[in-house]
């Protein structure tokens, strides 16, 4: 239970996908513009790792490591295609709002990376707690980035006007050259962070 | 030789049960998406035109002029009483693919009101045409979509002109205002061909099937 509360933990600080791993930066950038995408991106992003981590762990003695590529990309694309029609089907004003996005899962390199270097090798519930973690740390990071970004680009927080009416939004901050300005800040803060949280003198394996 | 064979059979394996399982959700979420998309429209449609009681597909006899805009949808929306003008909805393509625009235009030749359907544009940049928060006017709170509503068929429809570009986002506020014109362009077409003033003095199909229904008045 301990290594599964570990596991878990890793993927919020210790290997951040965003800030530690560098993995899966392009969909970052591009969807935290606004706190409810960086929401709802998150939430998809970590619903398609969980199922494809589950699945790919249930099938990793089946799958043949020199064909294991394209049947990870077949499973993700299958999951992520099925999140797509259920969030049109029944979640018209959500997919109304990141339809964009969501095809852009298949190629989420987190998705990639956690299968490849986690799901294929472990059993299913270190897999599913690994999903949730780096799902989590994820979606921090956008919504953390997100909400940056939307308050000085735009005056408000997701959608509300926060910002007073004389207030002019710095659109820099909503332009693509804000967020990685925003980014590097996050990658400075989780790396203090990190630092502060090993201070206490406990050995980190 | 054998190896490779065996990789193939297992990749078409996976391939084939992500197949079969896509088709069941599918099947489930078809209809649905479906329902949502037409209940979509109507919701639109009734913003648009707030007094309607009938809208009476018009689709056959609606053609586009431009090259690249597609009508899909046209809709002749009456009330009660009388016509009020025509509705269209019209696929071309933005930024981000295509878009879909619902336009409608009144019998004085004047746009009623349009509404963005579809649009993949940027979030945050061109999806703020969609965005019912995001004011080209902020004073009076008027929406990218909303700038149309009055516009005179006459008018220039440029960008940057008489038309309020969304911030940072030019390739879509052009987009979007040619899908506009065009929709409307074809829609006035159809009216110029149609006599709803005077039903019966002339007989293109439309006007007289318009005739027809109305005497019956709406739903």
């Amino acid at each position: 239970m301990k290594n599964l509360w570990k596991t878990f933990k890793q993927g919020i600080i210790y290997e951040n996908p965003l800030l530690m791993l560098m993995i899966g930066l392009c969909s970052a950038l591009a969807v935290t513009s606004n706190v409810s995408n960086g929401i709802g991106m998150g939430l998809a992003m970590t619903f398609v790792l969980l199922f494809s981590e589950i699945f790919i762990s249930l099938f990793r003695k089946s799958i043949p490591s020199s064909a294991r590529m394209p049947i990870f990309i077949i499973i993700i694309a299958a999951f992520t295609t099925m999140v797509d029609l259920v969030m049109k089907a029944y979640f018209p004003e959500l997919s109304k709002s990141m339809g964009v996005f969501i095809p852009l899962i298949v190629v989420n390199c987190i998705i990639m990376g956690r299968v490849e270097a986690f799901a294929s090798k472990q059993k299913i519930l270190p897999a599913i707690f690994d999903s949730f973690g780096m799902g989590l740390g994820y979606t921090w990071v956008l919504v953390g980035i997100a909400a940056v970004r939307e308050l000085l680009g735009n005056g408000t927080f997701a959608g509300l006007q926060i910002m007073p009416q004389s207030y002019q939004p710095i659109l820099f901050f909503i332009l693509p050259p804000g967020g990685f300005l925003v980014f590097g800040l996050f990658i400075s803060l989780n790396i203090w962070l990190k630092k502060r949280m090993q201070k206490p003198g406990k050995e980190r394996a | 030789m054998k190896d490779n064979m065996k990789l193939g059979f297992i990749l078409a394996l996976f391939a084939a049960a992500a197949c079969a399982s896509l088709a069941v959700v599918y099947s489930v979420t078809g209809p649905a998406i479906a329902i949502q998309s037409e209940k979509a429209l109507q919701e639109s449609l009734k913003d648009i035109y707030p007094e309607a009681a009938n809208f009476e597909d018009i689709t056959a006899s609606v053609k586009s002029s431009v090259e690249g805009v597609a009508i899909e949808q046209a809709f002749l929306v009456k009330s009660a009483l009388a016509p009020l003008g025509v509705a269209v909805k019209a696929k071309g393509s933005s930024y981000g693919g295509a878009a879909r625009m619902l336009v409608g235009v009144s019998l004085t030749r004047s746009i009623a009101g349009v509404r963005v359907l579809e649009l993949n544009d940027t979030p945050g940049l061109g999806a703020n045409a969609k965005s019912a928060t995001y004011y080209v006017n902020k004073a009076d709170k008027i929406t990218f979509p909303g700038q149309y509503a009055g516009k005179y068929l006459t008018d220039a429809f440029e960008v940057k002109k008489d038309v309020a570009a969304i911030t940072a986002a030019t390739i879509t506020s052009k987009a979007l205002t040619v899908i506009v014109k065009a929709a409307a362009d074809s829609a006035a077409a159809w009216l110029e061909t149609s006599t709803l003033a005077a039903p019966g003095s002339e007989s293109p199909a439309p006007a007289e099937a318009a005739a027809g229904t109305d005497a019956t008045g709406g739903k």
